[in-house]
């Protein structure tokens, strides 16, 4: 049976172990009251809600799913106490801003919490994370009575929000998008149009849900400047603050989806509904980005939790399921065969989860410090450096996790041979839950072209060489705690140095180069920068000899001996251009 | 919406241009099979598989099978399917022709296995698995078991199983438990649970026929004391009609990631009669005599599922429009251009296409020796091609499987959100697909036997042998400046195989864990190079073509291109396999057990 419990000292070693975050925490105003004793407390906390509350309707959520009748969507049994549970236990306002009842966490602690429920349940988990995403625009962009009329109730989990961009024609081109918005006199707007693949955009957890839209007003200019961002809440909201009436948005139907079954994707009809303009005319892409590295980083966790979810339940299955001998003689004699952890391959498996996993762990908390610092440190230049770091590193997240994702959860599958494919166990759900995350919010080539081009070409590769220099910087005082790793991480950063000014060079020459190249781009900057937090792991744990340092120094070489080269086969690939990719014509397919 | 056109033309490619089957048959002497013959079969089975059974397949995953009280019904269809299949002589094709089969070689089959499964997976491990229970009968059975039971099986009218799996056993197989009582008139009573038993109850056949494996009294523990059994659903009276139920049951089915249509069934033997077949503590022996064309069944679904996720991916990356070329726009009168004109869309595609194109021609490649194992006169070549076969297959079977998840994820990754969602058929392909690297041997087991028994126990002769074919073919084309590309890196992949191979002997001579630590990276870079000579073959045979002044330049060129890509993009993974390889051990065995929870 699929397993589940938060990996609490893994989080708190790579908080204060490895990145010291109270330092970071205590020299800002804003996240000043954050220590490590109440990040533990909240950390502890956290796991148990997921354990406890969410993880346990894990399963039979996928098995009822959601179910549409006439406009209505029910959730699966449970899912609204469980909701309610986070609600009351103030999780729902965790990363909000304080000045509307938000909890104020930061984003290195709030990427833990959410790898927790992404692990527990990320079906449930969706429903609390997308009003996140709501927030954060309403936050960064809506006017004063805006906020205060819809950010408390968000955060008090009373009210949920949606992000509809999505149409049936314009998926990752949002510049065709068509829905329309109609000014009127009193300074709102009517939203008519099509919205679809809306997680969460009907339910029964919350009594309002209020979706933020993307729409065109009239006479706008054609493509991806011309699209303005508007609040759409299905219930009317009076002054006082009490619910008024219907809206014109109405769910006309929810997708039968290969997983996240739990979670409620719909079809939403906006039928000269109201709604009031978010930030400026014409300028709904940029608000909508603003919060981009926020959401892109909590749905690449999706990846990591279930892959921690999927490790821990085949390490279990690994102990306990024995099937052949070792092959240097019988571990466990007095049974008739071994546990089938003490295979090669069955630990080549293993092992591959755990270091992707734990490697995982560190960037999501590395990129949260840097999400942090570019939110609230009063160092403009500090501010401006992590938010360079956070821009590259973002989409390098999302899809790395969530590929690796997919990777390890069918591994975790793998180790279960045949009784992985059966439902009962939990396996298989977990391959097709974590599928869809690396197509939402901007597909893993999406985020690939966003890395190679926007990222890296634009400005001529400057922020990878400053993130390369920082890695050479810490190199150079840590070096003495690494033994080996020191010059094979050298190596490894000289392959990225070299890959980068391939990518430049081949850019200037051809157009196609970046799309082409940019999936084993990302994927080779995903892997050296594991090279690089696990490099920090291993100096963090320099000096220990207890059993958890030494099982970090074990899984680090295995990372370096049989993933890191992986670097090599990719470098190769990219280096052969866009050519092989081009030469076809679409007729010939 | 998913529908089915059998890549037909790139199939006669395979037959008859890369394999040349025509001059194959009449090398064997084998006058009942000809290319006319081939491409006749190659059409009607196209359209059964595109009418009959694809219409079926989102249904049928969509329906499921249904269990209730020991009985179990199929989708909506799927018996009126059998039925046609049954009245087309379908079944029979490779029988022996004693037992009413009509004796055709295994490539006279091939490509219809791959388009019935291409167009419904579930439904084609239904007589897939019948093919299983006949191999046995037809090698091990006495004169009475086979005029018993082979001519309705061959005919389709009885189908079969094989029960192999109980709930603690799966790859171990030495330690099952059912057990075969001997009874006085020389039959068996057999008793035990079975798992996983594919078509183990279903209504689409009369009878069905399960090829059991258990354990005789007092036979010796391990894999030395399983002994192989039928035991037929209903009886068979001396007339050859159907007698009393026997005492097996199915117990239930499985709820399953994926083909859903087809019933994985949990079979209860209680004191069920049973049959011997091939000598006692001899059934594993038994089993591997087919155990080859099993696993190139399951080889098959790999290419299955990367012509789904090809084709499905191409008819929308052709059809959806989002964003603009970034050399310009290619629909300027259209708000955006089909996606098929971006990079990274075309990356997916062309790597599904590549590994359905070259997986294609290994496991045609395959079974044309099973043609010389099954029909050769001469016993040197026959010896030949079992061993080559035999190294082959488990290469086939893991690397295919793989590859074919791989290209059915990347069709998922293609329509973007809509592959998410059911009604495109996309996440199905995946969802069936994900079986096929499990079942038959997981892909680490096909490793094992690949590296363990294969190679190392052979002292690296059956990779020779292979490799010497890689190198002939290097050696015949080096001054060949069309393809030099493609035999220049071919060739020095052919040797660095051999180096890799040397050097896991030496480290396993020291420590035998060696093998099952580089087994799954050693698999994947056997499979890779073995797809780079195919790919390589069928260039030079793409480029003979245009040499020769063909009439269909656009298909030879789209071959030379697709090898390219190859070359370029996919082969280069080598590099991580063999940097995996070089890893090594220590890395993997020194986590204590306990540790893994940290």
């Amino acid at each position: 049976m699929a397993t589940y419990k938060a990996p609490i000292d893994d989080m708190r070693f790579i908080l204060h172990d490895v990145f010291d975050a109270e330092s970071v925490w205590s020299s800002m105003p804003g996240t000043a009251e954050m220590s490590q004793d109440l990040a533990d407390a909240v950390l502890e906390e956290a796991g148990k809600v997921a354990e406890g509350i969410m993880f346990p309707l894990n399963r039979s959520g996928d098995e009822e799913g959601c179910q549409f009748d006439d406009g209505v969507v029910t959730t699966p049994t449970g899912f609204k106490e469980a909701f309610n549970a986070l609600a009351e236990g103030g999780w729902t306002a965790f990363s909000g801003n304080p000045e509307f009842g938000g909890q104020g966490m930061p984003k290195s602690l709030a990427v833990l919490f959410e790898e927790m429920m992404h692990s527990a349940n990320c079906s449930l988990a969706l429903y609390p994370l997308l009003s996140n995403g709501a927030c954060l625009a309403i936050d960064a962009h809506a006017t004063e009575e805006l906020k205060q009329t819809y950010l408390p109730k968000i955060y008090s989990g009373e009210w949920s929000g949606t992000m509809c961009l999505t149409e049936p024609h314009s998926g990752t081109d949002l510049g065709i998008l068509k829905t329309k918005a109609e000014p009127l006199a009193d300074g709102s707007y009517e939203i008519t149009g099509t919205k679809i693949f809306i997680t969460g955009g009907e339910h029964d957890l919350t009594e309002n849900i209020i979706h933020l839209v993307l729409a065109r007003l009239p006479g706008a200019p054609q493509g991806p400047k011309g699209i303005s961002l508007f609040i759409v809440p299905k219930f009317l909201v009076n002054e006082d603050g009490s619910l008024g009436e219907r809206n014109g948005a109405v769910c006309g139907s929810i997708e039968h989806k290969m997983g996240i079954k739990g979670s409620a994707t719909c079809v939403m009809n906006f039928d000269n509904a109201k709604g009031w303009l978010v930030g400026e005319e014409n300028n709904g892409l940029a608000c909508m980005f603003t919060m981009m590295n926020y959401e892109r980083v909590s749905i690449g966790l999706q990846g990591l939790g279930l892959g921690e979810t999927s490790y821990q339940s085949a390490v279990e299955y690994a102990l306990d399921r024995t099937q052949g001998r070792a092959a240097t003689g019988a571990q466990n004699p007095d049974q008739a065969a071994d546990p089938i952890i003490v295979h090669g391959d069955v630990r080549r498996m293993l092992m591959t989860m755990r270091a992707l996993n734990q490697g995982g762990r560190a960037l999501a908390a590395y990129l949260g410090l840097q999400l942090d610092i570019a939110k609230f440190s009063e160092d403009a230049e500090a501010r401006a450096q992590a938010e360079d770091r956070v821009a590259l590193l973002t989409p390098v997240a999302k899809a790395f996790f969530t590929d690796r994702g997919l990777d390890t959860t069918i591994l975790g599958q793998q180790v279960f041979g045949g009784h992985g494919y059966i439902r009962e166990w939990g396996m298989e759900q977990m391959v097709r839950d974590v599928r869809i995350a690396q197509i939402y919010e901007g597909t893993n080539g999406i985020q690939a072209l966003d890395l190679a081009g926007r990222k890296v070409a634009r400005n001529k590769g400057a922020s990878m060489a400053a993130l390369i220099a920082e890695i050479r910087e810490w190199l150079g005082t840590e070096k003495g705690k690494l033994g080996d790793l020191s010059e094979q991480l050298e190596e490894a950063l000289v392959l990225a140095e070299t890959a980068t000014a391939n990518l430049l060079e081949q850019a200037q020459e051809d157009p196609n180069a970046i799309n082409a190249l940019a999936v084993e781009y990302l994927d080779i900057v995903g892997y050296v920068l594991y090279a690089w937090l696990w490099a920090r792991m291993i100096a963090a744990v320099d000096g220990r000899d207890d059993e958890f340092a030494n099982s970090k120094r074990i899984t680090a070489a295995f990372y370096y001996e049989r993933l890191l080269p992986k670097i090599h086969s990719l470098y190769a690939q990219f280096k052969a251009g866009s050519k092989n990719i081009m030469a076809l014509a679409a007729d010939q397919f | 919406m998913p529908e089915y056109t059998a890549p037909l033309r790139d199939m006669r490619f395979v037959l008859h241009e890369l394999l040349n089957v025509d001059e194959h048959y009449q090398k064997l002497n084998l006058e009942e099979v000809n290319a006319e013959l081939i491409d006749a079969f190659l059409e009607e089975g196209a359209r059964f598989a595109s009418n009959e059974l694809a219409p079926l397949n989102r249904s049928g995953d969509e329906e499921g099978c249904q269990f209730n009280e020991g009985e179990v019904t199929t989708p909506k269809g799927f018996k009126e399917a059998y039925q046609k299949y049954v009245e087309g002589g379908w079944p029979s094709l490779g029988g022996d022709v004693n037992y009413g089969g009509q004796g055709l070689p295994s490539t006279a089959g091939i490509a219809i296995s791959e388009m019935i499964g291409t167009a419904n997976w579930s439904w084609s491990m239904y007589p897939g698995l019948s093919n299983g229970a006949v191999a046995t009968i037809e090698s091990h059975g006495t004169d009475e078991q086979k005029a018993t039971f082979l001519p309705k099986l061959i005919s389709g009218e009885w189908t079969g199983t094989m029960c192999l799996t109980e709930p603690h056993c799966g790859s171990d197989l030495g330690i099952l438990k059912s057990r075969a009582i001997p009874q006085a008139d020389g039959s068996y009573k057999i008793s035990g649970t079975k798992i996983f038993i594919s078509a183990g109850e279903h209504d689409m056949a009369e009878n069905i026929i399960h090829i059991v494996l258990a354990r005789l009294p007092d036979a010796p523990a391990g894999t030395r004391g399983i002994s192989l059994f039928i035991v037929p659903k209903f009886k068979v009276n001396a007339d050859g009609t159907l007698g009393e139920r026997n005492g097996v049951a199915c117990g239930s089915i499985e709820e399953k990631m994926g083909i859903k249509a087809s019933a994985t069934c949990v079979m209860n033997f209680d004191d069920a009669e049973g049959y011997l077949i091939g000598p006692e503590n001899r059934g594993l022996n038994c089993m591997f005599t087919f155990m080859n064309f099993a696993r190139l069944g399951t080889a098959i679904q790999g290419v299955a599922h990367a012509q789904k996720g090809f084709e499905g991916g191409l008819r929308y990356a052709r059809e959806r429009l989002a964003m603009r070329a970034l050399s310009g726009p290619k629909n300027p009168e259209g708000p955006a251009d089909p996606i098929i004109v971006h990079p990274d869309v075309r990356r997916m595609l062309l790597t599904a296409k590549a590994f359905a194109e070259g997986g294609r021609a290994l496991v045609y490649y395959i079974s044309q020796l099973g043609d010389v194992v099954q029909k050769s006169t001469d016993e040197e070549e026959r010896k030949q091609a079992d061993e080559l076969m035999a190294f082959l297959t488990p290469i086939a079977k893991a690397f295919l499987t793989e590859a074919g998840l791989e290209a059915a994820n990347h069709g998922v990754q293609i329509y973007g959100g809509h592959g998410f969602i059911r009604e495109w058929g996309m996440e199905q392909n995946v969802r069936d697909a994900r079986i096929s690297t499990l079942y038959e041997g997981t892909t680490g087991i096909q490793a094992l036997d690949l590296l363990g028994r294969k190679v190392l126990q052979t002292q690296g002769a059956s990779l020779r042998n292979w490799t010497k074919i890689i190198h002939k073919f290097c050696q015949a084309n080096a001054e060949n400046d069309a393809v030099k590309e493609f035999v220049e890196p071919l060739a020095a992949y052919n040797k660095e195989w051999g180096e890799i191979t040397t050097a896991i002997g030496m480290q396993a001579m020291q420590n035998v864990e060696n093998v099952g630590a580089a087994s799954v990276d050693y698999l994947m870079y056997s499979g890779y190079v073995t797809l780079a000579y195919f790919w390589a073959a069928m260039a030079a045979t793409a480029q003979a073509q245009l040499d020769a002044g063909t009439s269909e330049e656009a298909f030879y060129k789209a071959k030379i291109a697709t090898a390219r890509f190859y070359f370029k993009r996919i082969l280069p993974r080598t590099a991580g396999h063999k940097g995996g390889i070089e890893g090594g051990l220590d890395c993997l065995m020194e986590l204590d057990e306990e540790h893994f929870a940290f």
